[in-house]
Parts: C-alpha cells; sequence; structure tokens
C-alpha cells in the first residue's frame, strides 16, 4: 500500500469529517467536548503534515508535475517586463482623463517601450536556445506522428495544445514538453516510410505517388501537415 | 478531567518552537540551492500554524470548562461568564494575548503560503524562514515569561477572579482582534521585504505582491483603531474618543507607517524609484508594531490599557534589535542594488507629492512616538519625569493634521514625472472655488448655526511659535472645513474626468454604467479617492471638538439644566440589580427646542467582585452632534446626582468617515482578477469583507435594539449614526441583510469552485 498517496487522499476529507464530528458534538454534548475533537484533528492534521514534510525532505516522496514546473521562476527582465506594460497602461489611462498632455504622453510612452523592446529582445535572445530545443522536440514529434498516423490520431489532440502555446506566444514562457510527451517522441522511427499498396516498395512518408509504380498513394503531403 | 492539560499546552509550545526551527532549517536549505525542499518546507509551516492553533483550541477547552488549575484562566475568568466572554478572554490578558498574536501569525502564515503555491518560487524560502523566526520569537517568549498554561502554585481555585467589569462588552469581542489582525499582518510585507532583500530581486514584482498584504492590515489597522475609539467614548465616560493615551498611540503608529508605504510603493512600481525608502518603510511599520506590543505590556509607561506588569519588556528589546541589525545590515549589502535609476524630474509631479507626503506621515509618527515616550526620556535626561498631556498633543497635530488634509487634497491633481503650471492650475480651480465658497458661507454663516469659523483659543506658550500655534488652532475649524470640502471637489472632479473620459470613448453608456466601468478597471485609484472621502469626513468629525460644550451640575430631582439646545429635567434615581452587579441609574429628561425627544438614563454600575463602580454613558446621536450624559455620585437619601453633560458636535461623522474608508479600501482590495484565479486570496478577502459586514450589522441591530428598550442599559453603538428616536425594525433587517451577505458569499465561492472545476 502506498502510505504517500493515502495521506494526499486524507488531506482532502480529514478537515470537513473533523469540523463535522465537532459539530454534531458541539450540538448533542456541549462546547468543550467539541473543543477536544476540534483539537485531536488538528494534531493528527499536524502530524501528516509532518510526516509529508520529511517525506519530501528525505527525498522518498516524489515531486508532482506541477511542483516541477513550478521550479522554473520568472527571470527578473520578466518581471520588469510586466512592471512597464503595467506603468504603459496606467499612462494611457492618465492621458484619457486628461492628466497629462499630449507631448508628454508621447515622450514617455515612446521611452517605456523603447525599454520594453529592450527587454523582449533581452528575453528573447535569453529564451532562443530554449526555443530552439522546443521546435525541434515538435518536429520530431510530429515526424513520427506522421509515420504512424492511425495510432497517433487520438493522442495528437492531447499534445498539440501545450507546445505551440508555449513556443509562440511568449518565448520566455516556454514550457519544455511534458515529460511523458517526450519520452514518446525520442523512440518514433526517424525513417518512418509509406508502403505502396500494389508493389509494397517502401516511399519517403510526404510521397504523394509510388516511386517504383507511380500509383498515387492515399495521403498526400499536403493532407497531413 | 483531564491531568495533564497544563503541561500539554506547554508541551504544545514546545513543540511550536521545535516546529519552527526545523521549518527554518528547511526553508534556508531550500534558498541555498535544494529547491526540491521547497515543498518540504511549506508543509512544515502549515504543520507550526496547526500546532499553535491547537494551543488556542486546548486554552479555549481549559476556559469553557473551567479549569482553574491554570493561572491564566483563574485570572481572566469565572464561573458566572457566558460563553462568548469565555472566549474573549482568551485574548484578554497578556499570555493570552501573546497566544493570540501567535495565533493570527499562523493564520497569515498559512493563508501566505498557500497563496504562494507557484509563485515568487525564489523569495518564498526566506519568507517563510522569517515567518518562522517571528513565530519563534513569540514562542520563546510564551514558554519564558508569560506562560498562558502556568499552573497555580497553589493548585486549582474553585473559583476564578472574572474578567475585569469595563472589559465585559462585546467592544472587547471585536476591537482586540481586529487591531491585532492589522497588528500581525504587517508581518507578511516584512518577511517579503527580508526575503527581496536576501535573494537581491529588488525589482517590482515583490512590492506588487506586498501591496496587498499591507492593504489589508491597514484596512484593519483602521478598523481595529476605530473601535477602540468607539469603546473609549462609549464606555469610558470622559466626553471623547481619543486621549493620547500611550497604548492608543502606539496603535496608531503603525498605520502612519502602512498609509507611507501604500503610497510610496506606487512610485517604486511607476518610476522604480524609492526602494531603499521602501524597504525601510516596510521594516518600520512591522518594528511599530513590535514596539506597540511591546509599549503595552511591558508597563514601560503608565496607561488606563493596564497590563500587569512584567519582565517580558527585555525580550521585546532584544528582538527589536536583532531586527533592526538584521534589516540595516541587508539594506547595507544591497544598497548598490538598490540605488535607484530614476530621479524626481520636477517639484510639481506626484512623485515629489508622494514624498512630500511620506516625509509627513513619517514625521508625524516620530512626533507621536517622541511625546509618548517623553516621560522616560526626560527621566533618563534630567532625571525627572515630564508628562505630555492631550492638550499638548491636540495644540501640535492641528497644524500636521491640516497639512496632510491640504496634501491629502492636492495629491491626485499631480501627473506622474511633471505636471506643467497650466494644467495643475486647470485642475486645482474647481475644487479652489468650492473651498473659497465654503470659507465663505462658513464665515458668514457659522455663528448663525452654532459652528462659527473661528473659536478663542488660550496662548499656551509665551513666544513667537505659541502665538502661532495659537493663531492658527483658532483658524483650524474654517480651514479644515473649506480643506475638507477642497478634498471632497477634487475626488469628484477625479470621478467626473473618469466618467467623461470614458463615456466620450463609448458614447451609448449611461453614467451608472460608465461608473462602473471606470472603477472596475482602476480599483486601486478610484478605491483610494473613496478613502480619502472618508479620511475627510473623519477630519470634520475631529474638528467638531472645536465648538464642543460642557457642564457639570448637581441636581435634585425635578431640578433643569440649558446646555446648547437642550433642556435637561432630572427625574430622580432608580435601582436595579441582577446576579453580578448593583445598578443605579439616573433618569433624565430631555427636551430640544422645547420638544421633548425622549429619555436617557446613565447609570453607575457595583460589580460585587471589583470594588470600583464602573461609569455607564447615555447618549443621543445626531448628524448635528451627541448629547452625553455621565453621572458621577448618586446621594441615596436625598437623591442628589452629579451630572456631567457633553454637547459633542459632529462626533458621527467620524464613524461615517470610517464607514467609507472601510468601504473604499474594499474597493482596491478586491481581486483584480475573477475570483477562481486569485484561489485563497479571493476567499480571505471575501470572507473578511463578509466578517466586517455583518460585524457592522450586528452592531447597527444590537444598537437600535438597546435604544429601543425603555431603559438603555447600554449606550447605543458607535459605528452608527442613528436619528436620536430609535427606529426598531431596524434590527431584523440588519440581521436580514448580514445574513444575506454571508450566504451570498458562501453561495459566490461554491458556485466559483464547482465551476472552475468543471472548466478544468
Amino acid at each position: 500500500m502506498d502510505i504517500n498517496r493515502l495521506l494526499g487522499d486524507s488531506s482532502k476529507w480529514i478537515a470537513p469529517v473533523v469540523v463535522l464530528a465537532a459539530l454534531i458534538v458541539g450540538a448533542t454534548v456541549g462546547l468543550g467536548p467539541a473543543l477536544l475533537v476540534l483539537a485531536g484533528g488538528m494534531l493528527v492534521g499536524v502530524v501528516l503534515l509532518f510526516w509529508s514534510s520529511v517525506g519530501r525532505l528525505t527525498g522518498e516522496s516524489p515531486l508532482s508535475l506541477e511542483e516541477a514546473i513550478g521550479l522554473g521562476a520568472p527571470s527578473p527582465e520578466e518581471e520588469r517586463k510586466r512592471s512597464i506594460l503595467r506603468a504603459l497602461k496606467d499612462l494611457e489611462f492618465e492621458r484619457s482623463v486628461g492628466k497629462i498632455s499630449e507631448e508628454d504622453f508621447a515622450e514617455l510612452s515612446a521611452r517605456y517601450r523603447a525599454d520594453a523592446k529592450a527587454l523582449l529582445k533581452l528575453i528573447d535572445a535569453e529564451s532562443a536556445p530554449m526555443r530552439k530545443r522546443a521546435e525541434e522536440r515538435l518536429a520530431l514529434r510530429l515526424q513520427g506522428e506522421q509515420a504512424s498516423p492511425a495510432k497517433s490520431k487520438s493522442r495528437k489532440k492531447k499534445s498539440a495544445k501545450p507546445v505551440p502555446a508555449g513556443a509562440e506566444q511568449d518565448a520566455a514562457e516556454a514550457l519544455p514538453p511534458e515529460p511523458d510527451e517526450a519520452v514518446e517522441a525520442v523512440p518514433a522511427p526517424p525513417s518512418a516510410t509509406v508502403t505502396c499498396p500494389s508493389c509494397s516498395t517502401n516511399n519517403d512518408p510526404d510521397a504523394a505517388f509510388c516511386k517504383r509504380c507511380g500509383t498515387a498513394l492515399g495521403k498526400p503531403a499536403g493532407a497531413t501537415s | 478531567m483531564w491531568n495533564s492539560l497544563p503541561g500539554f499546552g506547554t508541551g504544545i509550545l514546545y513543540a511550536v518552537l521545535v516546529a519552527a526551527a526545523y521549518t527554518f532549517a528547511v526553508a534556508i536549505a531550500a534558498g541555498r540551492g535544494q529547491p526540491r525542499l521547497l515543498e518540504s518546507a511549506r508543509r512544515g509551516a502549515f504543520a507550526t500554524s496547526g500546532l499553535v492553533a491547537l494551543g488556542v483550541l486546548v486554552l479555549a477547552y481549559a476556559f469553557v470548562t473551567h479549569d482553574f488549575r491554570i493561572r491564566y484562566v483563574t485570572r481572566y475568568s469565572d464561573r458566572s461568564m457566558p460563553m462568548g466572554y469565555l472566549i474573549a478572554s482568551l485574548w484578554g490578558g497578556q499570555d493570552g494575548s501573546l497566544l493570540w498574536w501567535s495565533f493570527l501569525l499562523s493564520g497569515y502564515t498559512t493563508a501566505c503560503v498557500f497563496w504562494l503555491r507557484g509563485k515568487y518560487r525564489q523569495l518564498q524560502p526566506y519568507i517563510i524562514a522569517t515567518l518562522m523566526v517571528i513565530m519563534s520569537f513569540f514562542a520563546v517568549l510564551m514558554l519564558f515569561a508569560a506562560n498562558p498554561f502556568e499552573s497555580n502554585l497553589a493548585g486549582a481555585k474553585l473559583d476564578g477572579e472574572g474578567l475585569n467589569p469595563l472589559l465585559q462588552n462585546y467592544w472587547m469581542a471585536i476591537h482586540p482582534p481586529s487591531l491585532y489582525t492589522g497588528f500581525v499582518g504587517c508581518s507578511v510585507p516584512f518577511s517579503f521585504a527580508i526575503a527581496a532583500l536576501v535573494t537581491g530581486r529588488l525589482d517590482n514584482e515583490w512590492i506588487i505582491a506586498v501591496r496587498k498584504w499591507m492593504l489589508f492590515a491597514w484596512l484593519f489597522l483602521s478598523i481595529g483603531n476605530a473601535l477602540g475609539m468607539a469603546w473609549a467614548y462609549e464606555e469610558l465616560g470622559w466626553g471623547g474618543y481619543w486621549a493620547w493615551d500611550p497604548v492608543e498611540n502606539a496603535a496608531c503608529l503603525p498605520w502612519f507607517g502602512a498609509s507611507a508605504y501604500l503610497h510610496s510603493t506606487m512610485i517604486q512600481e511607476r518610476r522604480n524609484m524609492l526602494k531603499i525608502w521602501n524597504v525601510v518603510l516596510i521594516s518600520i511599520t512591522f518594528l511599530l508594531t513590535i514596539f506597540g506590543t511591546f509599549l503595552t505590556r511591558a508597563g514601560l509607561i503608565s496607561s488606563v490599557h493596564a497590563f500587569a506588569q512584567s519582565d517580558i519588556g527585555i525580550f521585546f528589546v532584544w528582538f527589536m534589535g536583532f531586527v533592526i541589525a538584521v534589516t540595516a545590515g541587508l539594506i547595507v549589502w544591497r544598497l548598490p542594488q538598490l540605488r535607484s535609476r530614476g530621479q524626481i524630474e520636477a517639484v510639481l509631479s506626484r512623485e515629489a507629492a508622494f514624498v512630500v507626503n511620506n516625509w509627513l506621515l513619517i514625521g508625524i509618527a516620530t512626533f507621536i512616538l517622541i511625546a509618548t515616550i517623553f516621560p522616560r526620556i526626560s527621566e533618563w535626561i534630567w532625571k525627572e519625569t515630564v508628562t505630555v498631556g492631550p492638550p499638548f498633543f491636540n495644540r501640535w497635530m492641528a497644524p500636521l493634521g491640516l497639512g496632510l488634509l491640504a496634501l491629502m487634497g492636492v495629491g491626485p491633481l499631480f501627473g506622474w514625472r511633471k505636471t506643467s503650471g497650466v494644467s495643475l492650475l486647470r485642475a486645482a480651480a474647481f475644487p479652489g472655488a468650492v473651498a473659497g465658497v465654503v470659507v465663505v458661507l462658513h464665515v458668514t454663516l457659522g455663528k448663525h448655526f452654532g459652528f462659527p469659523a473661528f473659536v478663542q483659543q488660550d496662548a499656551f506658550y509665551p513666544g513667537f511659535a505659541g502665538v502661532l500655534l495659537q493663531k492658527l488652532g483658532s483658524m483650524a475649524p474654517a480651514l479644515t472645513i473649506s480643506l475638507a470640502a477642497f478634498n471632497f471637489a477634487v475626488v469628484g472632479q477625479e470621478f467626473y474626468r473618469g466618467i467623461s473620459a470614458r463615456r466620450s470613448k463609448y458614447g451609448d453608456e449611461g453614467v451608472f454604467e460608465a461608473l462602473r466601468h471606470v472603477v472596475d478597471k482602476s480599483r486601486r485609484r478610484y478605491g483610494g479617492y473613496i478613502v480619502h472621502i472618508g479620511v475627510g469626513l473623519m477630519f470634520v468629525g475631529f474638528c467638531g471638538r472645536a465648538w464642543e460644550i460642557e457642564h457639570e451640575a448637581s441636581m435634585s430631582p425635578g431640578d433643569t439644566h440649558q446646555i446648547g439646545e437642550y433642556t435637561i429635567t432630572y427625574r430622580g434615581p432608580r435601582m436595579e440589580v441582577d446576579p453580578t452587579k448593583r445598578m443605579v441609574f439616573a433618569d433624565v429628561d430631555v427636551e430640544r427646542s422645547g420638544k421633548n425627544i425622549g429619555r436617557l438614563s446613565p447609570a453607575r454600575f457595583i460589580y460585587t467582585k471589583a470594588g470600583q463602580p464602573t461609569t455607564e454613558v447615555s447618549m443621543m446621536r445626531g448628524l448635528r452632534d451627541d448629547l452625553y450624559l455621565v453621572v458621577g455620585m448618586i446621594d441615596p437619601t436625598s437623591k442628589r446626582a452629579t451630572m456631567r453633560f457633553h454637547v459633542n458636535p459632529l462626533v458621527s461623522w467620524v464613524w461615517i468617515g470610517v464607514l467609507v474608508l472601510m468601504s473604499g479600501a474594499s474597493i482596491s482590495l478586491w481581486p483584480e482578477v475573477r475570483l477562481r484565479e486569485v484561489g485563497v486570496w479571493g476567499y480571505l478577502r471575501a470572507t473578511a469583507g463578509a466578517a466586517t459586514s455583518i460585524m457592522l450589522a450586528i452592531l447597527f441591530a444590537t444598537s437600535s435594539a438597546r435604544a429601543a428598550s425603555p431603559v438603555a442599559a447600554r449606550p447605543p453603538a458607535a459605528a452608527v449614526v442613528l436619528p436620536a428616536t430609535p427606529s426598531a425594525p431596524l434590527a431584523p433587517f440588519a440581521y436580514g441583510a448580514a445574513l444575506a451577505v454571508g450566504v451570498g458569499v458562501v453561495g459566490a465561492s461554491v458556485s466559483e469552485r464547482i465551476r472552475s472545476r468543471k472548466r478544468r
């Protein structure tokens, strides 16, 4: 039996159960015993919390996916970018209520935009290797899917979401693809081929016609992309 | 029934100390290159908080079961006390209030650590570590100097001594918790500041996170102080709400620090400036909360809030020294990074106005601080104790307060970086005109209505400064009223500008629709403006002191006395007895301009346990003035009564101002994103908001119920403005409203929860 999973589950129901028990005891016996029930529940909760704290300290319980992703903190540049964008928004508001003259607005806004641009460039440069890696993995993955179209159909829907959103929208926040996906993507056969139905010749995956007999292959390259 | 309960309680305190130390160590390890340990530290923080809550539960159990083996329970409760006061006794005395403080700190720790989940990963370890240091300080304090679980040396007593009768009222249930909530809330911003200093991540993101926590603490500091004022006004019976008592001063000091920070943080957000100053302000505010606790507990300066004298002062001194040393060291270490790149470009800019406002706020705080501890300073330097009384404060605070009011009005007119003289004049034209008209009206008509613009003041000091203060004091009413009008006009104009800008963009919107959108889009700004209105109204209320009337008279039954517009006829004494006390009332009928407006019954309560009789105020409230009656002595044979009458003009506006301030702060605090996205923070705020409204609604309800009863056993509640004649149907209405708010909040959060789960 996995004690950690048991503990994880218990954290969800222990608080409501204790409170409910305390309410019942409070209504039937009295406030004193109800407080005792609460205290007992609290003690159990504290013990469980220490248990899991020590578990994580000794490395017995693995990190959850969410925790692992959270290990990456936003860079100082990213934080500065956010604050400049906020300042720009504020500036526009002040112009709309007439608190700042047009010239001042133009000058300040240009200065903030220049700052933001410089930061964005810096962020882009920093995240370039990451982005490249993400694109490589994406390419690899797509190749793999083309090789086994029938099998990957159902999975495609699931996996298509995170990668482009991370890679294109905001380079700095591009997350590495989920570990399980990466694992799946790597062993995909790099030289996947399409077999001709009439002469059984192996063709390139994107071939429209068989290179030997000229039979039209069922799925032309345009359709897959 | 439980033999080792006192020992168990003490054991919990030791466990808190050990748990905090463990969490501190793990958090530091997580910060120093082992981010995987952060999860462990987070759980440790939750567990430590749970232990403190366990301690509070055990003490509550001891109170409820009258476990008089425990000294604290013996001293602050007895068998006759109702359940509510038994729970209030948790924070009624020194030792328990320290446990209560740690409990609130653990609540903040839990909320903060939960809220942080995936955010501020680099700061988190040090935030947790700092919170744990504060927690262990309080654990050490309780264990070695003020243990709430200490048992009586002579064994269990048959009955306890009971809570001081002065504390047995509902103010006790609400004032200390809200003030402590404000005090303890300053620990979270401090932890963020320390974490930012240690990690060197001093840019703006951390300060945005801190802002919300500070605003929350500030809101509760305001509520706590206002409730304290209302309590003093209603229960102490000296006729006013603020006596510059050392403990009152200590409670308001962090408020000034927090107010200064809330303004200067905007400069850092917008201009990336004043980084050192902001860190210093947060640390000062935190230190002032610790200092306030120290002042209240250590018996350093005599005060009405007489906690038992004890030797815990030295612990506070060490802790404050430690905090100052660590913070100063860190700031010096990070000085190169804290230097700002920007600078103030023009005197006529919002930055400059904020800086001046900061200096003024901190100046006021310093002034109050020095004047408060002056007896000790004078003793130390001149070997004689010089006490400064309320008149001293009132004189000197008048110019400072007026300066603050003026700055508060002018500030919003400035734009960032620089404001041209022309645009400033254009912006100030309308408010200036309003203030001018108000001054003229006040000077010409004020006297007619009993609020003259200028009042007579005695010279307080010889010399030029004395004359200046005297002149300023006599002009204070005119200045305050016109500056308040200026403030209201400025805020009105800001709203008007926002709405008209919105409507010129979206022409089809109605005025209210546009207002809703404008406020919704920048809640913080408009919430702040509403807070300004609240503060302006409070100033109007403070200004009423200039016109107060106070009489004293000894009356036989049938005698009448004239004060202001009121004619008071003494009808005679009346005695009632209940199990805990004898109550002697002096019934008087009140007429206003010849019309009977009701009966008041000021009283003396003589408790069987405590020897000193208490004074029970009886009053009639109004928007114009309060009639406030106190009875001194009643001769049982001749039935003669010595009474004191006060007419306190405009006091109700202080309470209205506080309510406006609270609503403004709540608007600012309301999450900018949807409830589901902010998680615990949204719920925390919603709960706090709901709790506050419910609390106030109960105040409304109980006060009207009291006023409606033929004998006003207790004066009506203060945070309420009721017409002199009571309206009984208000009570069910208020309870209904409170219930509706509570149900609405709970319902909204549950449905939001369910919806967000579905979406996922």
